[in-house]
């Protein structure tokens, strides 16, 4: 009889884990037959959670990257006074909890006479889908950031001094070479995000509240699903949220994660 | 011509201190120093990467210090090649015909252009190729290519030779000199190396902690160093100007009577030089083929930390490095005869 060991108790556990994580999924896919889950996932409000969240999760990863390219970009190619401070402030929504980001958002937007002014002129985030846009923008920027920024820091910055030679401005170097090399990078951390942002529940329930049909995201609808006992709609959109998952993963695998850059 | 004056700039651990320089119209110019003395630094401010703290940077009689790079009429190659790798050759040569003056150039100029320029550098083979598919000596003929087919007033040339194996080395610094007797592209040429400085050369400035310690030409700063830094850096000793003559498979090189053999096949007039560490020295002669040995007397003993110094006039004068120990076993005095050896392979001949 073979002898049990370390090696025997650390490949006991993996298998543990990996039938425990498999169960979570399993379940959950399996506790509807196919025809009701079908069923419930064409319903009108399923219907309605899934748009919400695939327009306002697109928006606010398009955001992501249109604020984190110039940003991270500058964190990666400059030196100031006071970086180590704006980068950590700027690390921050990573480790803070969504719900107490969501807090802040709905403080600033609500109460503030900035929010006040952006209500007046007609950008209205306080329970509105705008303020699941902003929620997700919120807590997903940092990632993002973070992810740019080790992009750039890996592309060699003479490319943009060799084409700045060549009769480029600044801007133009950097979209003739940087960017483009940075196009795993981008790709790699929109994934990310968005998926996330697709998922994301605390700062949005804290900003966008939980309105059944106007800010109603998949998350949102899982939640006001398993509140009011319809377990159904809940799975339905459980088990799309576990698609997208499924979705992310498989790109990140083929795309060889954020590791293949220049 | 090229001219910078008072150029100070601190940049993280470097600084440029008080640069002063004047490159001619057509010169190649090159800048020797170690590693780390600010020369990649000086290089890119001169191309306007950085903006000089104070100091002016004049490139024909314009004032560019406040230029960017793109107006500047100037080229850098780097070291390390930077060709885009999100391009063929063919577009990395053609970047700098986008830009500029050259913008909206008629396709079939830009081909012919593209052709000329490849077909100089001796590239044209591969102009379809992907940048990491070439060599290292074929990565940087296409650098080059795409520096000079914008003819810039300045060509700024990073080490350019420092990242290619031994022979490739060797023959892309004749391909430099080819190019630049051709286009007579003012440049400015850093590098660690003495003998690519003192082969490519019109004049060298020695830079060092980012100042610049000596300005003259190759000869100048070698026979005459103004400072013990530019002394042992240029620290090529037992250089001998003579005449060469090829035989057989090694060349003869008269020295002032003395007849120095060598392995490096070149005749004519040649200078030829032997590291002082690879000569050894004996009481009594050792005899082989392809050795050089001489009789001489030794005429100048200076004690260094570790080694000790001799030169040993052998009719021209030969300085020699010994370790401590071996100096001490040897018994040695002034005025003592006593034998030289190195081997045919052990001398360069620049």
């Amino acid at each position: 009889m073979q002898k049990i060991g370390f090696k025997q108790i650390t490949l006991f556990l993996m298998i543990l884990l990996t039938l425990f994580i498999f169960a979570l999924v399993l379940e959950i896919i399996t506790h509807t037959d196919s025809v009701s889950l079908a069923t419930n996932v064409v319903s009108p409000e399923i219907q309605f959670a899934i748009r919400l969240s695939l327009m306002t999760s697109v928006i606010s990863t398009l955001m992501c990257i249109f604020v984190a390219i110039p940003v991270s970009y500058s964190l990666a190619r400059y030196n100031f006074p006071g970086k180590t401070l704006i980068s950590t402030i700027l690390d921050l929504p990573i480790a803070l909890p969504p719900i107490v980001a969501g807090l802040g958002l709905l403080l600033v937007f609500g109460t503030t006479a900035a929010g006040q002014y952006l209500a007046d002129i007609g950008l209205k985030f306080v329970f509105t889908p705008l303020g699941i846009v902003m929620a997700q923008f919120t807590v997903n920027i940092s990632l993002m950031l973070r992810i740019m920024r080790s992009t750039f820091e890996g592309i060699n910055p003479r490319y943009e001094h060799v084409a700045q030679t060549l009769g480029c401005t600044p801007f133009q170097a950097f979209t003739k070479t940087t960017l483009p090399l940075a196009k795993n990078g981008i790709l790699a951390g929109s994934v990310i995000t968005w998926s996330r942002g697709m998922g994301e529940f605390g700062a949005v329930l804290m900003l966008a509240g939980a309105t059944r049909m106007k800010t109603e995201t998949l998350p949102i609808a899982l939640y006001l699903n398993m509140s009011s006992g319809e377990l159904d709609l809940a799975i339905a959109a459980a088990t799309i949220l576990i698609l997208i998952s499924g979705v992310t993963l498989y790109l990140f695998e083929r795309k060889g994660g954020i590791a293949k850059l220049y | 011509m090229i001219g910078v004056k008072h150029l100070e700039k601190k940049l993280g651990d470097f600084t440029l201190e008080g640069i002063n320089l004047s490159v001619k119209e057509g010169e190649y110019f090159c800048i020797l120093g170690p590693t780390g003395s600010g020369k990649t630094i000086l290089l890119e401010t001169i191309a306007g990467i950085y903006n000089p703290d104070a100091g002016s940077i004049i490139i024909n009689g314009d004032e560019v210090s406040s230029l960017l790079p793109k107006d500047r009429k100037i080229s850098m190659v780097y070291q390390d090649f930077m060709l885009f790798p999100n391009m063929n050759v063919r577009k990395n040569i053609a970047f700098g015909l986008n830009y500029n003056s050259f913008q909206g150039l008629e396709k079939a100029i830009i081909a012919e252009k593209v052709k000329e320029t490849a077909e100089l550098l001796g590239i044209y083979h591969l102009l379809e190729r992907d940048p990491s598919t070439l060599s290292g000596g074929e990565k940087q003929r296409t650098a080059i290519a795409r520096a000079i087919i914008t003819e810039p007033k300045l060509l700024l040339l990073d080490e350019p030779l420092s990242a290619l194996d031994t022979g490739t080395k060797g023959r892309l610094r004749q391909e430099l000199l080819r190019i630049h007797k051709l286009k007579k592209t003012t440049t400015i040429h850093v590098t660690h190396s003495f003998e690519e400085a003192f082969t490519l050369a019109d004049r060298i400035a020695i830079m060092h902690g980012g100042k610049i310690h000596q300005i003259g030409s190759p000869d100048e700063v070698f026979r005459k160093p103004n400072s013990r830094f530019v002394a042992d850096f240029v620290g090529v000793e037992n250089l001998f100007h003579g005449k060469a003559v090829v035989k057989d498979d090694l060349a003869e090189i008269y020295v002032n009577g003395l007849k120095i053999i060598s392995s490096i096949l070149r005749s004519g007039d040649v200078s030829v030089s032997i590291r002082p560490e690879d000569i050894l020295i004996s009481k009594n002669p050792i005899y082989s083929s392809a050795t050089n040995a001489f009789t001489g007397t030794l005429t100048e003993i200076s004690r260094m930390r570790s080694t000790v110094k001799l030169v040993i006039d052998a009719g021209i004068p030969f300085r020699v490095v010994l370790t401590k120990r071996a100096y001490d076993d040897m018994e040695l005095s002034i005025g003592a005869d006593v034998y030289l050896t190195f081997k045919a392979s052990a001398t360069h001949i620049i």
